[in-house]
């Protein structure tokens, strides 16, 4: 008995829900008026038109229209960031380099600044003695002190 | 039907052979405005279906389909197309909507389309009104509006998985996408929300 009323239960459930799915159905005939949609969209793209001309681009849009795997994929992202980087350190390095070598005097020559390098330029500095190989800096201990000795020259191991 | 306001289940206008929605979006996103005409000609039908359904009111539905457009073309370089525009547009819709009737925080008066004649050519419709139907001594005015007061009384997330599975025929994977929840919770929210309405027609369910 309680099958019976279980299985009417069920049928009346599957007619409720046909006829829902039926009304709702007849919901997809309910249409706007052409001229309505016509005009809704000609506002729309009005709408846009006059927003497209207002709008300012900021460098954030233009580099996420322009480049937009750089912010879809960002480990290339990345990736580019750490090569430019290293490319910058690597330009500023030699660009150190140049500058460390065109360092000169610069000496008036017929009033116009001229540019000499460094190794050309004689200068007056007195140059060192050549010392013998033995040379000893300091002398031996005085006498007397017996704390301090000379024992010799350290000679370099072969 | 005038325009494609309720596609038909799976339907995706790009399939007809025109230029992918991808192509005309990343057009659009370089200052295309001719791209974003077709993106428009291409949804503006499904926006304005989705939006009518929800409120039940066709000035509101218009209204909402222009902000979606106008937002959807002024969010169009943040779109990075990790869903389909057509996902992306959809969730603009849904949350549109919802907030707007939020804001309204009153239920508006129903104002309708009027049914096409096409309706009386169909067989389901000669079911429900013939003899022996409940239905039969209805007038079409009179369950259209029953069927709309039934569809407003549901919740907003209940009315939008009803509005988006059994009207627009969107199948339940791309309804989890758009109102980001589980399909389970999709599925979940259809039975209840079916259930609701049953009640709510329970006159004509006799």
């Amino acid at each position: 008995m309680s099958d019976m009323s279980g299985k009417m239960d069920a049928t009346s459930e599957d007619q409720a829900e046909v006829l829902l799915r039926q009304l709702l159905h007849l919901k997809k005939y309910e249409v706007p008026e052409a001229s309505r949609m016509i005009k809704s969209k000609q506002n729309i793209m009005r709408q846009v038109r006059e927003a497209s001309s207002r709008k300012r681009w900021s460098l954030g849009d233009l580099l996420e229209v322009n480049v937009p795997w750089f912010f879809a994929e960002p480990r290339y992202g990345v990736a580019l960031l750490f090569v430019v980087f290293a490319g910058l350190q690597f330009w500023g390095a030699s660009s150190r380099n140049q500058t460390q070598d065109m360092t000169g005097i610069y000496t008036p020559g017929s009033n116009v600044a001229s540019f000499e390098r460094i190794s050309t330029i004689s200068t007056n500095s007195i140059s060192y003695p050549k010392l013998p190989d033995n040379y000893q800096l300091f002398p031996d201990a005085p006498r007397g002190d017996s704390s301090v000795k000379f024992v010799g020259r350290l000679e370099e191991k072969k | 039907m005038a325009d494609d306001v309720n596609p038909k289940p799976g339907e995706v206008p790009e399939a007809d052979g025109g230029i992918p929605d991808a192509d005309l979006v990343f057009k659009a996103q370089q200052g295309d405005m001719q791209a974003f005409d077709e993106l428009v000609e291409r949804y503006h039908g499904k926006i304005y279906g989705l939006t009518y359904n929800m409120t039940s009111n066709r000035e509101d539905a218009e209204d909402l389909t222009q902000e979606v457009f106008v937002k959807a073309f002024n969010a169009l370089p943040r779109f990075k197309g990790n869903s389909s525009f057509y996902t992306w547009l959809y969730r603009i819709a849904v949350n549109k909507t919802i907030n707007y009737r939020k804001k309204r925080n009153r239920k508006r008066a129903l104002s309708l389309d009027q049914f096409d004649q096409e309706i009386k050519t169909d067989d389901i419709y000669h079911d429900l009104t013939a003899k022996g139907s409940p239905l039969r001594n209805l007038s079409l005015t009179e369950l259209q509006k029953k069927l709309n007061e039934a569809l407003q009384s549901l919740s907003e997330k209940h009315r939008t998985v009803v509005v988006m599975h059994d009207m627009q025929g969107i199948p339940h994977e791309e309804i989890a996408k758009v109102v980001g929840a589980s399909v389970g919770t999709v599925r979940s929210r259809l039975f209840y929300a079916r259930r609701q309405m049953q009640a709510e027609l329970t006159e004509f369910m006799k």
